[in-house]
């Protein structure tokens, strides 16, 4: 019985060690197999999908095709995935050749200790950063060095219903330039029928109603955060922004409290959103489109704000960081921009596509929707890129809320603001 | 809230399982090893490592990148136990869950009692009202969105065409909750209506044939047969729909974004904030075991107090 009961576990046990040493050895043979066929292959993380990606693989086929020793395979995550995907990666260090995140994901990846410094690759490569927009470089900057190299970018600018500017006796072609102008139009919109809102306000809360207030921030000339990262939006500038958009809907009613959505229902004339709804509007629309640089307020300054991709390397061998940068050049290259941004929508990064005879040619002929927002991008101003800026944003449209649900007179609501962000800035 | 998991296991580890049964009732302690090897390994990958991995993230400050995790010991429970917005998230999702209880426990109860008569066409009614318990939640909270809004949706539509003004639902602090809780409700009434089903055709009809007898009225025989006798399944219920209403976070997701002004902040959504948007991911998990310990609090509550009495109630009727 003793011996039955024996054999029956050393069985077992070799069942178990069987199943393990199928597990452990399928990994490092499929290693082996793909080491010992050459080229080097750089595996590039991206959730671009759609046209964005199917442009992708196809530069990455060209760039293949002319790159004999590499083998760039670019990899689709859906965007939520990404960046956990990218955490996990980096933590356990099997980690992606190349990769692209929003760039408000940049300011904890450039942080995280992943990714390969790209200065001294820039340096030997002599790649002109002044060509690009400079703004866009502060999302990738941390402490004296660059992590990232812009690929992709959008904005914000005006859109607006041209079928409810005739109706209500507006010209079409000739949309609101100061923010008098707006509160006006969005006015003769309303009696024309009360049914329709002038301008659409994102009052929902979070970085959604951050960032389109950062725009009427730095419009008037205010700054989110001071240069050392502590508030500067409680000042006259912040003041004056919070009150306008107070006024908005309390005031001249020419907005209202709202899930967002107004304008592509056709039920608000107006609205501030980013130049990827150019593509997006269209097919979801029944009314004829229009696009403008923002109105300003008088006094002001033209400004916006930017969202869009960033492409970095993550640290690994001395090999594989090099020819990860080869590929970072050329993807970020006027030519291959100018491809890219032509497939995409996207606008450009670099002010030599934006100058491109090529591209610009092609604005006129295709995209005539885009050019406000392909002109208004050296005026794009980049959100503060520090790890807290999620937390920040939230804390601060809580304030903004407070001031259009009647709560709180727009000093308050700042001032509460400030504290709420000092507190943040502290830590826990 | 779970429709009821898929049955079917796959054929791997119902196999093992099977296995493990047979060699367990033999004795037979080393076949019935190998056989639980794969859902052990499995169950303890999926489920028990990252429970256990969040109990010692909890004691870190993490932001899920850095390859640096520092130790701060309890410092993250501290924090919670005196931040405003935690409490607050603590009040909003008991709100949400006693108010999508009660109601789909009520809805529940009433439309089983209507469909357990000889109604034409039970089973129709039966399949619809469970519809949406097996209805992906963001496709309905999208529709529901649409139904709430202010100018275009049907609800204040019907609400103005019966003379009311109906209030800027999700857009209001003071409605956005009511709204959420009408939707739990609606996703949970079907549920609690089957369950229910099944617990009044236990109930012997000879109960009610008496009753009637003694001439108690239609609301009587409701009140003091069939309300004491289907009280094991409104514990049963109450339990299970409290600890669904204390995890739900689609609907917010999908609907409110936890605004306006926070009042849809229920604690999945703070959790949820905190580890994925903040990346706080040690305080988020602080936040999962206060989540965890205050679902512990609650059904102890709830199985001390209504348990006693719902036996008592049984006991009494029967």
């Amino acid at each position: 019985m003793r011996q039955f009961i024996w054999q029956r576990w050393s069985q077992a046990l070799a069942v178990a060690g069987l199943l393990a040493a199928l597990v452990g050895l399928a990994a490092p043979g499929l290693l082996g197999a793909a080491l010992a066929q050459e080229p080097l292959t750089l595996t590039f993380w991206h959730y671009w999908d759609g046209v964005n990606g199917d442009t992708l693989d196809r530069l990455a086929q060209e760039y293949n095709a002319q790159h004999p020793g590499v083998v760039v395979e670019p990899v689709f995550i859906p965007n939520p995935e990404l960046l956990s995907k990218l955490q996990t990666a980096i933590a356990s260090g099997d980690t992606p050749a190349l990769a692209i995140a929003d760039v408000i994901w940049m300011a904890a990846l450039k942080r995280s200790g992943g990714l390969a410094p790209l200065d001294s690759f820039i340096t030997a490569s002599g790649l002109d950063l002044s060509d690009f927009y400079a703004s866009q470089l502060d999302f990738d900057r941390f402490e004296g060095q660059l992590y990232a190299l812009p690929v992709s970018t959008n904005n914000l600018e005006l859109f607006y219903n041209k079928d409810l500017f005739r109706a209500a006796g507006l010209d079409p072609e000739r949309p609101p330039q100061t923010w008098d102008e707006l509160v006006e139009f969005g006015q003769r919109i309303r009696q024309a029928d009360p049914s329709k809102f002038g301008y659409e306000l994102f009052t929902q809360g979070g970085e959604g109603t951050t960032w389109q207030f950062q725009v009427f921030l730095w419009q008037l000339g205010g700054e989110f955060l001071t240069p050392d990262g502590q508030p500067a939006f409680d000042s006259p500038a912040g003041v004056q922004a919070l009150q306008f958009w107070s006024d908005l809907i309390r005031t001249y009613q020419v907005s209202a409290l709202r899930p967002w959505g107004l304008f592509g229902s056709g039920d608000a004339a107006m609205v501030m959103d980013g130049s990827w709804m150019v593509q997006f509007f269209p097919p979801q629309i029944n009314f004829e489109l229009g696009t403008a640089r923002f109105p300003i307020p008088s006094g002001g300054q033209p400004a916006t704000n930017m969202g869009g991709e960033h492409i970095f390397i993550l640290k690994g061998d001395p090999a594989r960081e090099q020819a990860a940068f080869d590929f970072i050049q050329y993807f970020t290259s006027t030519a291959v921009q100018v491809q890219w941004d032509q497939a995409t929508g996207f606008t450009p990064v670099r002010r030599s596509v934006a100058e491109d005879p090529g591209y610009q040619a092609w604005l006129r002929d295709t995209q005539p929707l885009l050019i406000p927002f392909v002109e208004s991008q050296q005026y794009a101003r980049a959100r503060p890129s520090v790890p807290q800026y999620p937390e920040i944003s939230a804390a601060f449209s809580r304030q903004v809320e407070r001031v259009l649900q009647g709560q709180a007179t727009p000093e308050e609501a700042l001032a509460q603001a400030a504290a709420d962000v000092r507190a943040i800035l502290a830590g826990p | 809230m779970s429709p009821p998991k898929a049955l079917a296991h796959p054929p791997l580890l119902s196999t093992s399982l099977q296995g493990f049964l047979v060699a367990f009732e033999r004795h037979d302690w080393p076949s019935a090893f190998v056989c639980l090897l794969p859902v052990a390994l499995i169950f303890g990958l999926f489920n028990i490592y990252p429970a256990l991995y969040s109990v010692f993230l909890s004691f870190f400050r993490w932001d899920g990148f850095n390859l640096q995790r520092e130790f701060v010991g309890l410092d993250n429970y501290r924090t919670l136990v005196h931040s405003g917005a935690f409490w607050h998230s603590v009040l909003v999702t008991f709100y949400y869950a006693s108010g999508a209880t009660l109601l789909s426990l009520v809805l529940g109860l009433a439309l089983a009692t209507a469909l357990n008569s000889n109604l034409a066409g039970r089973t129709i009614y039966r399949t619809l009202y469970f519809l949406p318990v097996v209805t992906p939640m963001v496709a309905a909270g999208v529709v529901w969105q649409r139904l709430f809004d202010p100018t275009h949706g049907v609800i204040n539509g019907a609400l103005s065409w019966l003379g009311v003004t109906g209030p800027n639902w999700l857009s209001d602090p003071a409605w956005a909750m009511p709204a959420l809780i009408l939707v739990g409700t609606w996703r949970r009434a079907g549920f609690n209506l089957v369950v229910y089903l099944a617990a009044l055709q236990a109930v012997p009809r000879i109960y009610y044939e008496a009753a009637r007898l003694d001439g108690a009225s239609a609301w009587a025989l409701f009140r003091f047969i069939t309300v004491p006798l289907v009280a094991p399944a409104s514990l049963f219920l109450a339990i299970t729909s409290l600890i669904d209403g204390f995890q739900m976070l689609d609907l917010v997701f999908v609907m409110t974004n936890g605004g306006p002004l926070d009042a849809t902040n229920v604690l999945g959504f703070y959790l949820y904030q905190n580890a994925f948007r903040f990346f706080k991911l040690g305080y988020a998990s602080a936040v999962a075991y206060a989540i965890f310990a205050l679902i512990f609090l609650v059904t102890l509550v709830q199985w001390r107090l209504v348990g006693r009495r719902a036996e008592v109630a049984y006991q009494e009727a029967a």
